[in-house]
């Protein structure tokens, strides 16, 4: 049993070491932050982000967002 | 072979499932334990896309031209596919990716999940809700619901295609971006020929 989980232990360990540490210099917490949202559940962040962008292409354009999508809706 | 096949069905599910909950985790296991097999229920539903794609097209039942919609829009969609795992290896390659093309291409396929949900949706309520949109207050609130999906699913879709490459080719944030800065003008070039040649109007990538 104790051998069984060193074993899945290590296994674990090797599987999140495969890949190298990701660091965008001293942007390097930031990104960390960011990556952590987006890990588990990431939804919740995207509809919230979305929301800012949508309400943003209102500000700008106003009632004719329509025609983008009607042009999105022949889009397939 | 009917055991595997419930394997695959049940391996297929529980990535789907696992690609909305938890997508890091998930393609670090599609990456190390994902089966080719599992492209069989992806295309079936990509199939089924295409199937409900070609009638809306039509919008006739003629067998002879629904058939070849079907055949036109599946080899568009292979040939779109087989492109894009092709230029995101090359391209990868050239910057220091390691990895396998299969392994690639695995992680490559469960990106078009968000593609081809977005699609049938798109399709579908082009039936119920036909173009064009008013500037109505119901036409402007669907207006702002089909944007807000249309975001979602194309954010989703970018933190897929992120995990594809970071997890079967290895690289960096640095690298992954000059990927995506070279694969997508190609892409974007492609997806003009295809709509000059009326196929998809936006590239079922």
């Amino acid at each position: 049993m104790k051998k069984n989980n060193r074993q899945a232990f290590l296994n674990r360990w090797k599987e999140t070491t495969d890949i190298p540490v990701q660091t965008v210099g001293p942007f390097t917490p930031y990104y960390k932050e960011v990556t952590k949202q987006l890990k588990v559940m990431p939804i919740p962040v995207l509809i919230t982000v979305s929301i800012i962008i949508v309400g943003f292409l209102i500000y700008v354009f106003g009632s004719s967002i329509t025609k983008v999508v009607s042009l999105l809706q022949r889009g397939f | 072979m009917s055991d595997q096949a419930v394997i695959v069905l049940y391996s297929f599910t529980r990535n789907i499932i696992g690609l909305v909950i938890r997508p890091y985790e998930t393609y670090r296991r599609i990456v190390n334990h994902g089966s080719r097999w599992e492209l069989v229920p992806l295309s079936i539903i990509i199939g089924s896309y295409l199937g409900i794609a070609s009638l809306v097209k039509v919008a006739a039942f003629r067998p002879y031209i629904l058939t070849k919609q079907f055949v036109v829009l599946g080899i568009a969609v292979v040939i779109t596919y087989g492109l894009v795992v092709g230029l995101l290896w090359m391209v990868g390659k050239i910057v220091g990716g390691k990895g396998e093309v299969k392994i690639l291409a695995l992680g490559w396929a469960y990106t078009l999940i968000p593609t081809t949900f977005w699609f049938l949706a798109t399709s579908l309520l082009y039936m119920l809700l036909p173009p064009p949109r008013t500037t109505h207050p119901l036409g402007i609130i669907f207006s702002v619901l089909f944007l807000l999906f249309s975001s979602v699913l194309f954010f989703w879709k970018i933190i897929l295609s992120y995990l594809t490459l970071r997890f079967s080719m290895r690289l960096d944030l640095f690298r992954i971006s000059i990927v995506f800065c070279i694969v997508i003008p190609i892409v974007a070039l492609y997806s003009i020929w295809m709509y000059r040649l009326g196929i998809f109007k936006i590239p079922f990538v």
